[in-house]
C-alpha cells in the first residue's frame, strides 16, 4: 500500500493505492488532515482511468503532404517522434528565431514537471514563450495577492482554520460541488455557531449550506464588495488600529467607496439593498465583538475581466476589519487545479522564474542561471500570458511551434473555436497526454505519457502545503515520464546542460533554485514530506552551525501574515478599484447573461474524468430558471441553443429555480461551452472573462 | 480643437466629480488639456445622497467626502472652493465671480445643481431675509450639520418637528428625524410631522393606493401626514413647551421646534439665464449636453434634456460621463455619441419603509403603459408594473420589494419578457414544498460526492453499513442527516420467527 493525493483537484486530498492483482483500490488515508480520509466520487474513482482502453501507448505522429496537408495519425517509435520534433523545432529556431516555438504547461502538472519544463524552455528552446492554464485558474487572486498582501499563497492559512471562523464569506465558490470534502469545514464552523455567506448567482449546493446567500447578476461582484466596504466605513466599524500599524492606502479607498449606498449597489447587482446590509451588518457586528471574518474568493468571482479588482475589494473588506494575520480570520483563495498553486511558483508562468521570482529581475536570473549552470545574460525576458500565446500561434510575428503538456486547450480556452484555429495554423504541434484528448487529436505528434499513480512527484495544494504523489504501479509498457520526454528532447536539442529524470533529483535541484524566493522549498525533502504530511512553504534550508552540528530544520510556514505582511515595509497595501462592470453587456440581440462552471462528477476538460465509467457522462445541458424556460417555450430535457457573439453550442435544457432568470449556465467539461465564452482579459491577471457574457437561448 | 483647452467647471457637487473623474481618467489633463472647477460650497466634495442616514445617525459623518483636495493637485485639477460666480461673460469666454475675479474658458460646464423651493409661508423668511431659526432647509452638508447640532442641542430641545413637503427626501427626513436608531447617537427620537401639498405623499411617485400603503405605514411608526394641505404660516406656538406653529391652509396648527423644508427644489439657472442661455426648467441642453451655446454644457439637476429635468444622481451621473466621452472623443477627433437619457430608479433610503419606484409609473401609464398591479392593504404591499411591448417600463413597489433588484435590471436593460411573466413577477417566490428525505423516490440521489440513491441507502442496516458499502456520508458530508432521516424510516424489519 501507498499513500498519495488525489489526481484532480487543489485539495490534493489524501488517499492510500493498494495493487490488487492488476488494479488498483483507492482507500480512505484518514491521518491525513486535509481531508482526513473524506473522498469525493472523482476520488473514489479515480483508478478507473487506469489500462483504459483509449490509454495511449505509442508515440503518434501525422505525415504531411509536400503541400502541407494533414495525413493521419499512426503509431511511432519514440525515437523517430522525437527525433522528428527536435528536427522541426530545430529548423523553425534556425529560421525565425527560439520564439517561434513555444511552450504550454498546466496547473495539473507536478512542481518538478512545471519546473523543468520552465527550465526547457528558458535553457533547451532559449524562448521567452512559456505559460500555463494556470492563467485560466487563479491568475486575478495570485495578481490581487501580490499586490495587497505582497505575497500570492492561495490559502495563508491551512484549510481547517476555517472552522475557526465566526463568519466566513465565500464570493464565487461552489466547493460542496468543486472540492466536496472541504465542504465539511462549514458544517463544523455551523455547529460551532458560526454563520456561512455564499456569493453566487445560483443557489448551488454550497449556498444551500449557507445562512446567507446573495446572488448578483454575474459580474457584478464588484460592485457588491464595494458597497460592503461603505457600509463598513459608514458604520465605523473600521478597525483603525490594525489599519494604521499595519497597512497603508486606507484613505483613498474610504473615499473611493463613499460613492456604493447600496442602492446604488442593488441597481447595478441586482441584490436587494437589504442583502447588502444583511451581509455587512453580519460583518460589522461580528467584528465589533472580537469575532473572525474569513473571505475566500474563487473562480466564481475572479475569472472575470475585472477578477483581480473584485479580490482587491474583498481584501479592502477583509483590511478594513483588521483580519488577515489573525488566525481563524483573513483573506484567501480557493485554487482550483491540481497543482494550481505550485504550478505558478516554479517557471511555468510567462513572467517567473523558480521562487516565485520575477523573470525581469536581475538578481532572481543570477540566482538561478548558476543552478542552472548558464549565463544569466542566455536566459530570455518575459513571454506572452496564456490566451494572449494562443491568439499568436501561426501569426507573422507568433510562434509556429507550440508544445502542450497536460492542457486540453480546444476544451478549456475560451473564444475556443477561434483558438482552435490557431492551433491548426500552426508548423508543428506536439502534445504529451494520457489520451488522445480534443488537443492531442489535432496534433502532428502525440507523445503518450504516464499518469498520476504510475509515477512520482509534489504537488503544492490550496494552502501551500506541498505533498507527495507516490507511484504505485509499474506504467504501461510504450508510455513515459514528462521529465523523460523533456530530457530526450533537451539532449537531441543540444541543451547546454542535462535535465535530471528522477522525481526527487529534480525536487532536489528545484529547492535550491527556489532558495531565497518568496516560494522557498530548500528545506523540503520527500523524507520530510511523508514524515510531516506535507511541509508548508516558505521552508527554507537551514545553515549548518559553524562547528559543523546540523541546524534545526525550518518547520515551514502554515500561517503567513501574523506579524507582517509580504512587502518590504511589512503592510498590507488597500487598492483602490474603480467599478467598469462585464465587457460585454446583454443587448437586445443577446439579452442573456451566460455563466459557466463544474459539475461534481467531473473534472476541467473532462479528458480524465469522461473516460471513468463510473462518473456520470451526462453530457452539456443549459441550466435556465423556470420563468426563463417558459419565456422560450421550452421544457426540461428540450434541446436548446445557445448562441453568442462567438459561437453556439446545443445541449438539453436543465430547468431550476436555483438560477438567476437572466442568467443561463452551461458546464465546462465538454466541448462547446468555451465556443461561447468572451476572450476579454483582466488588464492585470491576464485572465480570460470566462464567467459571463451576453448569450441568446432558442428553442 | 487645441489640446491646451481650458474646460472650467462650475459647481462641485455629484455631477461635476463624476466628470472631472471622467475627464481625469481619460487623460484630459495629462493630454494637455486645463481643468478648472469652481465650488460654492466651502470644501471637499462629498456625497449629497448620504446626508440623511447621517442625520439619521447610521451613516458616519466624516465618512461622506468623495475626493480629498490633494487628488484635484495631484491630478492637475484647478480647484477652488467657496467661491460664487457672479455671471459669465459668453463675449468674453470668462467666468466672473463675485469678488470681480474673472476666470477665463474655452469651453464652460455648468453644474450648479438645484435651489431648494421655499414655499409661500408667511414668516419663513425674515425681514433681513435669513430664514426663521427654527426653519432648515435639507440640501448642503451645512444644512445636514445645522439639523444635527439643532438636534443635538441641551436647551430648547428638539421634541416635535414638521417636515414640510412629502416627497422622497421629505420621507427620508422624517424617518431620520423619527427613527430610534438616532438614540445610538445619544438623542430622543423626535415626534415628526409631514405637511404635503398634494393629495398624498409621493405624488410624483406613487398612486393613490400605493401612497395610501405608504401612509398607514408612516402613522404605523408614528409619524402623522397632512396630505391635501399647505403649510401658510409660522404662527406663536399653541403649547407654550414648543418653539413656534404651523398653520395649514385647513386651519390646523401643528406645535413644533423644529421645521424642515423638504419641497423639492428648481433648477439653478440664474447663471445661465443671466447669460443668456436658453432656460425653461432648467438649462436646455441637446443630446450632446450643449445649451444653446456651443462652447457651453450644462449637466445634473440643473440641466434640462428632453424637456426633463432629473433631481436624481444616477441621470446626473450618467450625463457626466457621457458629457466627458463626448469632450474626450472631440478632443481626439473620434465619433460623438450622443447622451441616450435613461430612466430614474427612485429609491427611498428610510429606515422602516420599503419604497421602490423604477422609471415613472405614473407617466408611463397615463401615457398607454399596461398597468399590471397587486395591492393588498391587508399585508400591506403594492406592487405596479407599467407594460409596453412586453417590456416593463417603470415599477413602484411599496411594502414588498421581493425581486427590486431583478425587476430593476428588466427595466433597465429592456428585456422582452413573455406574456406571463409581468403577472408571476408579483406574486410572492415560490417556495418547493420541503418534502423530508424519507419520502424520496429510491432513484433519487442522496449523497452527490458517492452518487448514491435513496434506494442503496434504504437496503443497508445502518449508518456505519452506509459508509461501507455506498460511501454515502464520507466525502463532503452533507448528506448524513437525510442518511439518518433514510434509515429512520424503514419500514421495521420483521423479527425472526
Amino acid at each position: 500500500m501507498t499513500t498519495s493525493h488525489c489526481p484532480y483537484c487543489s485539495l490534493q486530498c489524501g488517499m492510500t493505492l493498494t495493487r490488487e492483482g492488476r488494479s488498483l483500490a483507492v482507500g480512505a488515508w484518514e491521518a491525513f488532515p486535509v481531508n482526513e480520509g473524506a473522498l469525493c466520487r472523482k476520488g473514489w474513482t479515480a483508478a478507473g482511468l487506469r489500462g483504459h482502453r483509449e490509454r495511449l501507448t505509442t508515440p503518434l505522429v501525422r505525415d504531411r503532404a509536400a503541400d502541407g496537408t494533414r495525413g493521419e495519425l499512426r503509431p511511432a517509435t519514440w525515437d523517430e517522434a522525437l527525433d522528428l520534433v527536435a528536427d522541426r523545432l530545430t529548423a523553425i529556431r534556425a529560421e525565425d528565431g527560439p520564439d517561434a516555438v513555444a511552450v504550454f504547461g498546466a496547473g495539473g502538472l507536478t512542481n518538478e514537471k512545471g519546473y523543468q519544463l520552465g527550465k526547457f524552455a528558458r535553457v533547451a528552446l532559449g524562448t521567452s514563450q512559456i505559460d500555463y492554464n494556470g492563467r485560466w485558474c487563479m491568475s486575478s487572486a495570485a495578481s490581487a495577492g501580490l499586490r495587497a498582501l505582497g505575497l500570492d499563497r492561495g490559502l495563508p492559512f491551512p484549510l481547517a482554520d476555517v472552522e475557526r471562523a465566526d463568519v466566513l464569506v465565500l464570493a464565487g465558490s461552489n466547493l460542496a460541488e468543486t472540492a466536496p470534502p472541504a465542504a465539511r469545514h462549514l458544517d463544523r464552523l455551523r455547529e460551532r455557531g458560526g454563520r456561512v455567506v455564499v456569493v453566487d448567482p445560483r443557489r448551488t449546493p454550497t449556498a444551500d449550506r449557507a445562512d446567507l446567500h446573495l446572488a448578483p447578476v454575474p459580474g457584478t461582484d464588484l460592485a457588491l464588495a464595494l458597497g460592503v466596504l461603505h457600509l463598513v466605513v459608514a458604520a465605523g466599524a473600521v478597525d483603525e488600529e490594525y489599519v494604521a500599524a499595519r497597512t497603508s492606502g486606507f484613505d483613498a479607498v474610504r473615499r473611493s467607496v463613499t460613492s456604493w449606498w447600496p442602492e446604488r449597489v442593488e441597481r447595478i447587482t441586482g441584490v436587494a439593498a437589504d442583502e447588502v446590509r444583511a451581509l455587512a451588518d453580519l460583518l460589522i457586528a461580528t467584528a465589533a465583538r472580537g469575532g473572525r471574518v474569513m473571505v475566500l474568493t474563487a473562480r466564481g468571482v475572479e475569472q472575470h475581466s475585472q477578477g483581480s479588482d473584485t479580490v482587491l475589494a474583498w481584501i479592502n473588506v477583509a483590511l478594513a476589519l483588521g483580519m488577515p494575520g489573525r488566525e481563524g480570520a483573513g483573506y484567501g483563495c480557493l485554487t482550483g487545479q491540481g497543482n494550481g498553486q505550485g504550478g505558478r511558483e516554479h517557471g511555468q508562468k510567462a513572467d517567473q522564474l523558480p521562487g516565485y521570482r520575477l523573470i525581469t529581475d536581475p538578481a532572481a536570473r543570477a540566482h538561478v542561471a548558476g543552478v542552472w549552470g548558464v549565463e544569466p545574460d542566455s536566459l530570455p525576458g518575459k513571454g506572452r500570458s496564456a490566451y494572449e500565446l494562443l491568439e499568436a500561434l501561426g501569426t507573422p510575428d507568433g510562434p509556429r511551434a507550440l508544445l502542450v503538456h497536460g492542457s486540453n486547450i480546444v476544451v478549456s480556452a475560451p473564444n475556443a473555436t477561434h483558438v482552435t484555429e490557431r492551433l491548426a495554423a500552426l508548423d508543428l504541434l506536439v502534445v504529451a497526454d494520457l489520451v488522445l484528448s480534443e488537443t492531442a487529436a489535432m496534433a502532428d505528434v502525440v507523445l503518450p505519457v504516464t499518469q498520476w499513480a504510475e509515477e512520482t512527484g509534489t504537488m503544492t495544494n490550496l494552502e501551500g502545503r506541498v505533498v507527495l504523489r507516490q507511484r504505485a504501479l509499474t506504467p504501461p509498457e510504450g508510455v513515459r515520464t514528462d521529465l523523460e520526454v523533456i530530457a530526450g528532447l533537451a539532449e537531441r536539442l543540444g541543451s547546454p546542460v542535462p535535465f535530471a529524470t528522477d522525481p526527487e533529483e529534480v525536487f532536489t535541484e528545484l529547492g535550491r533554485a527556489s532558495a531565497g524566493g518568496p516560494a522557498d522549498y530548500s528545506g523540503i525533502t520527500y523524507d520530510r514530506i511523508r514524515a510531516e504530511h506535507g511541509v508548508f512553504w516558505p521552508c527554507p534550508a537551514t545553515e549548518d552551525a559553524t562547528d559543523g552540528t546540523e541546524g534545526a530544520p525550518h518547520p515551514g510556514t502554515p500561517r503567513l501574515f501574523a506579524d507582517r505582511f509580504g512587502h518590504p515595509d511589512g503592510r498590507a497595501r488597500f487598492l483602490v478599484t474603480e467599478f467598469r462592470g462585464a465587457a460585454e453587456q446583454p443587448c437586445a440581440d443577446y439579452p442573456l447573461h451566460l455563466t459557466t462552471g463544474r459539475v461534481l462528477g467531473q473534472y476541467q476538460s473532462g479528458a480524465q474524468t469522461r473516460r471513468v465509467k463510473e462518473l456520470p457522462d451526462t453530457g452539456p445541458f443549459v441550466e435556465l430558471h423556470p420563468q426563463l424556460a417558459r419565456r422560450l417555450g421550452t421544457a426540461d430535457g428540450e434541446l436548446l441553443t445557445v448562441r453568442t457573439r462567438r459561437g453556439a453550442m446545443r445541449a438539453p435544457a436543465r430547468v431550476v429555480a436555483t438560477i438567476r432568470p437572466d442568467t443561463v449556465f452551461v458546464p465546462f467539461h465538454w466541448v462547446g461551452a468555451n465556443r461561447l465564452t468572451n476572450d476579454a482579459l483582466d488588464p492585470a491577471s491576464r485572465m480570460p472573462e470566462f464567467k459571463v457574457c451576453a448569450a441568446a437561448v432558442s428553442a | 480643437m487645441s489640446t491646451g483647452e481650458h474646460l472650467v467647471v462650475v459647481g462641485h457637487g455629484m455631477a461635476a466629480v463624476r466628470l472631472i473623474e471622467s475627464l481625469v481618467a481619460g487623460g484630459w489633463v495629462t493630454g494637455g488639456g486645463r481643468l478648472t472647477v469652481l465650488g460654492e460650497e466651502p470644501g471637499p466634495a462629498y456625497n449629497r445622497i448620504l446626508l440623511s442616514a447621517v442625520l439619521e445617525g447610521t451613516h458616519d459623518p466624516r465618512a461622506t467626502e468623495l475626493r480629498d483636495e490633494e487628488w484635484y493637485a495631484e491630478h492637475g485639477v484647478a480647484l477652488r472652493t467657496g467661491v460664487r460666480v457672479a455671471q459669465v461673460d459668453r463675449d468674453a469666454r470668462e467666468v466672473v465671480l463675485v469678488d470681480r475675479d474673472r476666470v477665463p474658458y474655452d469651453r464652460l460646464v455648468l453644474a450648479t445643481g438645484s435651489i431648494p423651493t421655499l414655499p409661500p409661508i408667511r414668516g419663513l423668511v425674515r425681514p433681513d431675509g435669513t430664514l426663521h431659526p427654527t426653519v432648515h432647509a435639507f440640501r448642503s452638508q451645512a444644512d445636514c450639520r445645522g439639523l444635527v447640532a439643532a438636534l443635538a442641542r441641551r436647551e430648547q430641545p428638539v421634541r416635535r418637528a414638521v417636515v414640510v413637503g412629502g416627497g422622497l427626501l421629505g420621507l427620508q427626513v422624517a424617518r431620520a428625524l423619527s427613527s430610534q436608531e438616532g438614540a445610538r447617537t445619544g438623542r430622543a427620537a423626535v415626534v415628526t410631522e409631514i405637511v404635503e401639498g398634494a393629495a398624498h405623499v409621493l405624488s410624483r411617485q406613487l398612486d393613490r393606493s400605493g401612497a395610501g400603503i405608504l401612509a398607514r405605514d408612516l402613522a404605523r411608526l408614528g409619524t402623522t401626514t397632512y396630505a391635501g394641505a399647505r403649510a401658510t404660516g409660522l404662527v406663536p406656538s399653541p403649547m407654550p413647551e414648543h418653539a413656534v406653529g404651523v398653520r395649514l391652509d385647513n386651519g390646523h396648527v401643528l406645535a413644533t421646534d423644529l421645521v424642515v423644508l423638504t419641497a423639492g427644489g428648481r433648477p439653478s439657472v440664474a447663471l445661465a439665464r443671466g447669460a443668456g442661455l436658453e432656460v425653461r426648467r432648467g438649462v436646455v441642453v441637446d443630446d450632446h449636453l450643449t445649451t444653446s451655446d456651443p462652447r457651453v454644457h450644462a449637466i445634473g439637476d440643473c440641466a434640462q434634456h428632453a424637456g426633463r429635468v432629473s433631481g436624481f444622481v444616477g441621470p446626473a451621473w450618467d450625463q457626466a460621463t457621457a458629457l466627458a466621452a463626448q469632450l474626450l472623443a472631440r478632443r481626439a477627433g473620434g465619433e460623438v455619441a450622443p447622451y441616450p437619457g435613461n430612466r430614474e430608479v427612485a429609491r427611498l433610503r428610510a429606515t422602516g419603509l420599503d419604497v421602490a419606484v423604477v422609471g415613472d409609473p405614473e407617466a408611463e401609464a397615463a401615457a398607454g403603459g399596461e398597468v399590471v398591479a397587486v395591492t393588498n392593504p391587508i399585508t400591506r404591499s403594492h406592487r405596479k408594473l407599467v407594460v409596453r411591448d412586453g417590456r416593463i417600463v417603470a415599477a413602484a413597489l411599496v411594502g414588498d420589494l421581493a425581486r427590486v433588484g431583478l425587476l430593476t435590471q428588466y427595466v433597465e436593460r429592456g428585456t422582452v419578457l413573455g406574456p406571463h411573466e409581468p403577472g408571476d413577477l408579483l406574486l410572492p417566490e415560490a417556495r418547493s414544498a420541503a418534502t423530508g428525505p424519507a419520502d424520496l423516490p429510491d432513484d433519487a440521489e442522496v449523497c452527490a460526492c458517492a452518487g448514491v440513491s435513496a434506494g442503496a441507502v434504504r437496503a443497508c442496516a445502518s449508518v456505519e453499513d452506509v459508509r461501507a458499502t455506498t460511501r454515502a456520508t464520507t466525502g463532503c458530508g452533507g448528506c448524513a442527516s437525510s442518511v439518518r432521516a433514510l434509515l429512520a424510516a424503514r419500514p421495521p424489519v420483521p423479527a425472526p420467527a
